[in-house]
């Protein structure tokens, strides 16, 4: 049977010789987010810091805001980029070749939705480069590691949000609207760039469910030196806890969507 | 030993009102064989392909592939097969050359290591003829050449059964001729079980040990071709070259007593018989009374005209 491992290496293999074939399309994603980076300079300068300075322990909302921008390049991969494999398979037909060979669905679309995200660094690293170079003076190598690790922990709890959506293209076939809800609802429950201190409280419970909260916390917490949430070590927890429990629900949640979908037929026609 | 085996097999859609494309098949494939599933459109062969390659799972009934039950050893049964479904010639990456979608799809999802994988890529399209092509992009090829692809992709990991579902469908004939002595002699060569689902009688009678004819979801006739034709004729076939069928001219003929079908075929009726001599002499009576002077011949039933005749007699039962 075919190894995670191997499905991840290959699928990255793939996608690099199809995302260097689109030339003018990978040219314009880099631009795309060095021009972001660029616009977040200007946008420096109109910023009245005082009030995020008494929410977050730090005035420096130009970081703030690159590093919520810099984990939304990874966060639409997590959520979205298996999905969207599965859409192209169900429409081109693929989908059928791809369940009738021998490997565990459920590492199928992680290792997928792992390999987009290796493509995803390339974007993510520009811009999360501006946002160190305006945390300078914070800066240590311990806290970009530790920051990094809290980032691509959540990001891997994530990709289990991910591989139901992906399930959920099976047996629903369209779920961009399902997938704009949650995208848009993540983005404003977890403080990716509206600080989560300002969130009624009934919002915060929502908010502390998800993994991207604690995730985009801790890079901050050790990389711009912010106030946590809550005690770091917790929010480890929490994290750790947020993964082992969405797994599970994601394998069992992906067999469970296939045993459906298959009552029907996974293609389209 | 047996390759496929199924019992009873029922498969219900649940859509506005329930549909049953398949109803109770019941057969076997022995290893090796060249196995061809024959029907009209909607007789549920695609169906019956998709139960066996794990795609679909059945209303009711069991099934067997390579002695794995579909049901109950689902991954041991993907293990064994190779799958190539119809309308798929689109479905490889368009960027991705031929050799590298085919590595792709052997390595990563077949488990076929790196050398194994390039050494049968190479050996398969230079069978074929197929060279020129292995460095273009997918994009680049005519919808028969990826065809041909998706076929590739379903074999090259020298699975026990391979199931193809209309594989020649898009071909041009000189490829599909070159498609299908390759996929015989591979076949035999590896000792791989082939099931495919055709329209094709030509196809049907040049590759296939056995067929099964499916109609409505019912499982008709299962032998050799031969058998298949043998079927048919006790039955006679007479000609009329040249002639336009109507529906006033089908009823008409179709009321002639003895005659249990009428069909086109490239330009010309055909009507089936039991005994031609009975039926000549009311047909020539026919074309007198509507003034046509046409060519009529008596002929030997072919693999096509099985096929009509099966569709026909069970459109007939339906009604």
């Amino acid at each position: 049977m075919a190894s995670a491992l191997k499905l991840f290496y290959m699928a990255v293999w793939r996608n690099f010789l199809i995302m260097t074939r689109y030339k003018a399309n990978f040219l314009f994603e880099i631009l795309t987010s060095v021009l972001v980076g660029g616009f977040m300079l200007l946008f420096s300068a109109a910023f009245d810091t005082s009030m995020l300075g008494q929410m977050v322990g730090s005035t420096n909302y130009v970081a703030f805001m690159i590093f919520g921008i810099s984990f939304q390049s990874w966060q639409g991969t997590a959520l979205w980029s298996a999905a969207d494999t599965f859409r192209g398979e169900l429409s081109s037909g693929q989908i059928d070749y791809t369940f009738s060979s021998p490997f565990s669905r459920y590492w199928y679309i992680v290792s997928n939705i792992a390999a987009n995200a290796v493509q995803s660094t390339i974007f993510f690293i520009p811009m999360f480069c501006v946002g160190l170079w305006f945390t300078s003076d914070t800066l240590s190598v311990t806290g970009i590691s530790l920051g990094l690790i809290a980032t691509m922990l959540s990001v891997a709890a994530l990709s289990q949000f991910g591989a139901i959506f992906a399930a959920l293209v099976l047996q629903y076939r369209q779920v961009t609207a399902i997938f704009g809800f949650f995208n848009l609802a993540f983005q404003f429950l977890t403080g990716m760039f509206i600080p989560f201190q300002l969130l009624p409280m009934p919002l915060q419970v929502l908010g502390w469910c998800l993994p991207i909260t604690f995730g985009m916390d801790m890079l901050r917490y050790y990389v711009m030196r912010t106030k946590s949430l809550m005690p770091v070590e917790y929010e480890w927890l929490a994290l750790f806890v947020q993964l082992l429990a969405m797994s599970i629900i994601a394998k069992f949640v992906v067999a469970w969507l296939e045993r459906n979908a298959k009552e029907q037929g996974l293609h389209y026609i | 030993m047996t390759a496929i085996t199924c019992s009873g097999l029922v498969k219900e859609y649940k859509t506005q009102k329930l549909v049953r494309a398949l109803d109770d098949v019941t057969f076997d494939v022995a290893e090796g064989e060249v196995f061809g599933l024959l029907g009209p459109n909607g007789a549920g062969k695609t169906t019956l392909v998709k139960i066996f390659a794990t795609l679909l799972r059945p209303t009711q009934g069991s099934a067997e592939v390579g002695g794995y039950d579909i049901a109950k050893e689902q991954d041991m049964v993907r293990r064994v097969i190779g799958y190539a479904g119809q309308d798929s010639e689109r479905s490889a990456y368009f960027r991705l050359t031929v050799r590298e979608n085919l590595m792709y799809f052997a390595h990563a999802l077949r488990d076929v290591p790196v050398k194994v994988a390039k050494d049968r890529i190479e050996n398969i399209v230079s069978a074929i003829g197929f060279e020129d092509r292995l460095d273009k992009h997918f994009i680049a090829l005519s919808g028969g050449e990826k065809q041909l692809v998706i076929v590739i992709r379903a074999i090259v990991h020298e699975p026990k059964v391979c199931f193809l579902d209309e594989p020649s469908k898009s071909l041009d004939p000189l490829t599909a001729k070159r498609v299908r002595s390759f996929l015989k002699s591979y076949a035999s060569e590896k000792g791989m079980t082939i099931c495919l689902t055709t329209h094709n009688m030509k196809e049907a009678e040049e590759i296939c040990d056995r067929i099964a004819f499916i109609n409505r979801g019912r499982l008709q006739f299962i032998g050799t071709p031969e058998e298949f034709k043998r079927v048919v004729t006790v039955k006679e076939v007479v000609e009329i070259a040249n002639f336009v069928l109507d529906g006033a001219i089908e009823a008409r003929l179709l009321a002639i007593p003895g005659v249990s079908n009428v069909t086109k075929s490239n330009g010309n009726i055909r009507i089936y018989c039991d005994d031609a001599f009975d039926v000549l002499r009311s047909v020539f009576d026919f074309l007198g009374e509507i003034g046509i002077k046409a060519h009529v011949n008596m002929i030997e039933p072919t693999l096509e005209d099985a096929f009509a005749v099966f569709v026909g007699s069970d459109s007939a039962e339906g009604e």
